[in-house]
């Protein structure tokens, strides 16, 4: 584990992931976690932290994500249904937020032997065509680690943005992201153990907010401009 | 408002921008001016006339006049029909050959007064309350926050966001209207039992050819008192038949505008009464004009440049674009005025073009030297046309499949300003939001494939939490057309800017020298997605602002006016420049401390008066040897005082002034 972590030259992070990965690594023939709980902490190239966490919730295919940046609301994320939810509560409003974070399309349920597939899924599901651009994503060679260990990837999404990411296999769950500028987020003070349901379900009394009546309205406006046709 | 930025960061710091309170040192105090005046903020509303908003209307100043329909006895101070009602007539047009902007007086017949003439239509307003589009259903007002908690929002979260829907079906009969349906010829007073100025309605078409032919110009109609000959009597029928494949007046027409250009309000019976009271107040021109025949785009871009936009290769040269973007206003054979080609571009150096013989025949016999002043092989931008760059900077790689305009190389007004160092800013309404849709149009690829409206909506809808990012107007900022400026980051983030970031430097004495404010789709006061009211309240916000600063309040101007009219009917006298304009006019109000009393100027203007300002001001020369404001100020005649004896001629405003004698007053109580 140390020789992996000294490789990756990770630094201050590479304790955290080294702690977490410790602590979850029980082995291959464990069962899959369904369900914890984490911090997802920020840090800078150098390593010092950036900004307050965010707190994470995973319950098979679903997350739930609380961040200090939408501070009135939460992101619910279902893997299954292929749905991503910006939840104000203060309102008693959902509303689809595919786009809104990069956090929703790279923190999914993942197939830890094919963890590609799921954030195609995730992107696509975010409506990010491919721009011209190719999807690149691969395991990382060397294969890192044994039993338990984490399992890093390269991946190159269509706008040219390039990224390492690092699975647990055992969580089957994305742990450690490093930008192209060394930027990180890590998955920290992991908390394995049953989480209540109803952290991932929207109120039945919600209602959802549609922005078409308002890009309708708009489109009554001398904002909107028409696309011309041949 | 900013749920989230769009860009690839890993930092999940949140970034906040603060106003630089505390900061009581004002930069724009150092810089030299011809006046008083250190600070111009000019606020910009959408698709408003004189005679529609101040047509009824009498000065508050000591022996102050206006022109407008009470005066002229057109309609009585409650509305209804006056003495020269018969002023207004309109007309209808038997089908003729070609384009024309002077209709033969053999070919024209008056509508009758028994409803013949199109009646008024609910067009495109909405029909009930919506939980996600103005007006807004009451019980979820307070989720407006969720789409827009910023300030410019804030204090009209009240009922005139959730007030006005028609309740009447989609392109029908405006049955609100008092009479509807049996009106005379002549405009109609948008008041009754269920109508006032807080009210959507119905909206009509506005662009550039329909203009001119309703303006109905011809040297044969001309007369001492209107020495160009504009008649302003075929907006009606215009809007009945340009869109309309059958040959039967009247009938169903395709747009809907019908009868609405000749909507005004009353406002000596409290209609647009904010409006009022700064009339009463401060000092409103009553020949102020729209600087472009048509709408929203050209005009914001006169305003910016002094001149038309043209299509380009990107790097300034003219070339020609699309044969889809060219118009061709001529008929449809076998129709009235049917237009062939209703598309957005004219070589008007070409005589032989679709439209431009009519035009360029009729500026030619004016008894003054108003030249076409349409340059060799330039292709002009006469109507709606997204810039080449969406709001974030990114430029557009096809504008010609993309229906956007290639980048500018027009120079503009924040030009001249930046090479002298004298700060400026556009502040547009949901600008912030729309930059964040831009990100994710970019992400998405739509913003290399589809125009940027369309991009941007689609990115709404994904991300709902930034949607009001498809109210910001791309059109209306002839900054972003510039490849000075939008094409390069560092301006971009110096001028461009969002209404939070107008109230935030006026609060924090940050304010440019030289600003322009224009409020988002919903808050623009364009009829049908917007009300008047609205508009009202994003001015009122802005001078709140400034009443709180009375050091900064002391030493600024406030110019209030709109892009054009909209299609509304006009009775004002029209003095053709060029190729592009003058159109009808509309309003403009000039607050501040010296330029008080409920007074009324009448020296012509247009929007490139407003830059005469700006450069007089701040000793600025003109822009181009080819921009409009090489004009000199107008020498008004005595006789009538609306027409300059010194044609073409635009008044730089500075008689609007006493700069001295400031007087204090609050804007409003």
């Amino acid at each position: 584990m140390l020789a992996l972590i000294r490789s990756s030259g990770l630094g201050p992070i590479a304790l955290c992931l080294a702690l977490w990965v410790g602590g979850t690594g029980t082995g291959a023939e464990t069962p899959p976690v369904r369900e914890f709980s984490a911090e997802i902490v920020s840090r800078d190239a150098g390593g010092a932290i950036a900004g307050a966490a965010a707190r994470l919730f995973a319950m098979n295919r679903k997350v739930r994500i609380e961040t200090p940046e939408a501070p009135s609301g939460f992101f619910l994320i279902d893997a299954e249904a292929g749905t991503v939810f910006f939840v104000r509560p203060a309102q008693r409003v959902f509303m689809d937020a595919k786009q809104s974070t990069r956090l929703t399309q790279i923190f999914v349920p993942v197939d830890s032997h094919d963890p590609c597939r799921q954030w195609r899924a995730a992107a696509k599901n975010a409506g990010l065509s491919s721009g011209g651009g190719e999807w690149g994503c691969e395991r990382a060679a060397p294969v890192i680690a044994g039993q338990g260990g984490a399992i890093e990837y390269h991946v190159v999404s269509p706008d040219r943005v390039s990224s390492r990411r690092w699975i647990d296999p055992n969580l089957e769950f994305p742990v450690k992201l490093q930008a192209a500028d060394g930027t990180t987020m890590t998955l920290e003070q992991i908390r394995t153990g049953s989480q209540p349901a109803d952290l991932f379900a929207v109120p039945l009394d919600y209602r959802k907010l549609d922005p078409q009546a308002l890009i309708d309205r708009i489109k009554r406006s001398d904002v909107w401009v028409e696309q011309s046709q041949p | 408002m900013a749920l989230f930025t769009a860009a690839f960061s890993f930092s999940l710091a949140a970034v906040t921008v603060a106003a630089a309170e505390g900061n009581t040192m004002d930069p724009a105090d150092a810089v030299k001016t011809e006046s008083p005046i250190k600070h111009v903020i000019i606020l910009i509303g959408e698709n408003r006339g004189t005679d529609h908003t101040f047509g009824v209307y009498k000065p508050r100043g000591k022996g102050q006049t206006i022109s407008n329909l009470l005066s002229k006895g057109i309609v009585n101070e409650d509305g209804s029909p006056g003495p020269h009602f018969s002023l207004a007539t309109q007309y209808l047009v038997a089908p003729q050959p070609l384009y024309y902007v002077g209709a033969p007086d053999s070919a024209k017949v008056a509508y009758n007064n028994s409803g013949q003439m199109p009646q008024p239509n609910t067009n495109g307003a909405p029909v009930a309350p919506s939980a996600s589009g103005a007006p807004f259903i009451p019980a979820v007002l307070a989720e407006l926050a969720v789409i827009d908690p910023s300030p410019d929002f804030g204090a009209l979260t009240d009922t005139i966001l959730t007030t006005g829907f028609t309740g009447l079906p989609a392109g029908t009969l405006d049955s609100r209207i008092p009479g509807a349906g049996i009106l005379p010829n002549g405009p109609f007073v948008l008041q009754g039992a269920n109508i006032s100025d807080d009210d959507y309605t119905g909206d009509m078409t506005h662009r550039f050819y329909q203009a001119w032919q309703q303006s109905d110009c011809s040297i044969a109609n001309a007369s001492k008192a209107n020495p160009t000959g504009c008649l302003n009597d075929l907006f009606p029928f215009v809007m009945a038949t340009y869109d309309l494949s059958d040959n039967t007046i009247p009938a169903v027409q395709h747009n809907f505008s019908e009868g609405n250009e000749m909507g005004f309000y009353d406002a000596e019976q409290e209609q647009a009464s904010t409006l009022k009271t700064l009339a009463d107040r401060f000092s409103l021109s009553d020949n102020f004009h729209q600087s472009f025949q048509g709408g929203t785009g050209a005009n914001h871009f006169m305003l910016g440049t002094g001149d038309a936009a043209f299509w380009s290769d990107g790097n300034g040269n003219p070339i020609t674009p699309p044969a889809s973007e060219i118009a061709n206003p001529n008929p449809v054979a076998g129709t009235t005025n049917k237009y062939t080609a209703d598309n957005n571009f004219t070589n008007c150096s070409d005589f032989t073009q679709p439209g431009v013989a009519p035009i360029v025949s009729y500026l030619e016999a004016l008894p003054y030297g108003a030249e076409p002043n349409c340059a060799e092989g330039h292709y002009y931008m006469l109507d709606n046309t997204n810039p080449g760059f969406l709001p974030n900077g990114f430029q557009a790689p096809s504008p010609a499949t993309q229906n956007m305009i290639p980048a500018s190389p027009v120079r503009t007004i924040g030009d001249a300003l930046s090479e002298k160092n004298i700060t400026w800013a556009y502040f547009g309404g949901s600008y912030n939001d729309a930059v964040v849709l831009s990100n994710e149009a970019v992400t998405a690829g739509t913003a290399a494939t589809l125009n940027s409206s369309t991009a941007l909506a689609e990115a709404a809808l994904a991300d709902p939490a930034h949607a009001l990012g498809v109210a910001y107007c791309q059109i209306c900022n002839p900054f972003q057309y510039a490849a000075s400026i939008m094409g390069n980051p560092a301006q971009r983030a110096a001028h461009i800017k969002d209404t939070v970031d107008l109230l935030a430097d006026i609060k924090g004495n940050t304010l440019p020298s030289v600003s322009f404010g224009k409020p988002d789709g919903l808050l623009d006061g364009h009829p049908s997605s917007s009300k008047i009211d609205l508009f009202e309240a994003y001015v009122q916000q802005v001078l709140d602002a400034l009443e709180a600063n009375p050091k900064l309040k002391a030493e600024t101007v406030v110019f209030v006016t709109w892009d054009e009219a909209g299609g509304y009917w006009d009775s004002g006298f029209i003095q053709p420049i060029d190729y592009f304009g003058d159109g009808p006019r509309i309003p403009m109000l000039a607050l501040s401390a010296y330029s008080t009393g409920g007074k009324v100027n009448h020296s012509y203007a247009d929007h490139v008066s407003l830059l005469k300002f700006i450069e007089r001001n701040w000793h600025l020369h003109a822009l181009t040897d080819r921009s409009r404001d090489n004009l000199p100020n107008p020498k008004m005649r005595g006789d009538h005082r609306y027409v300059p004896a010194n044609m073409p001629a635009l008044s730089d405003l500075f008689d609007m002034f006493d700069f001295d004698h400031a007087v204090k007053q609050p804007f409003l109580e």
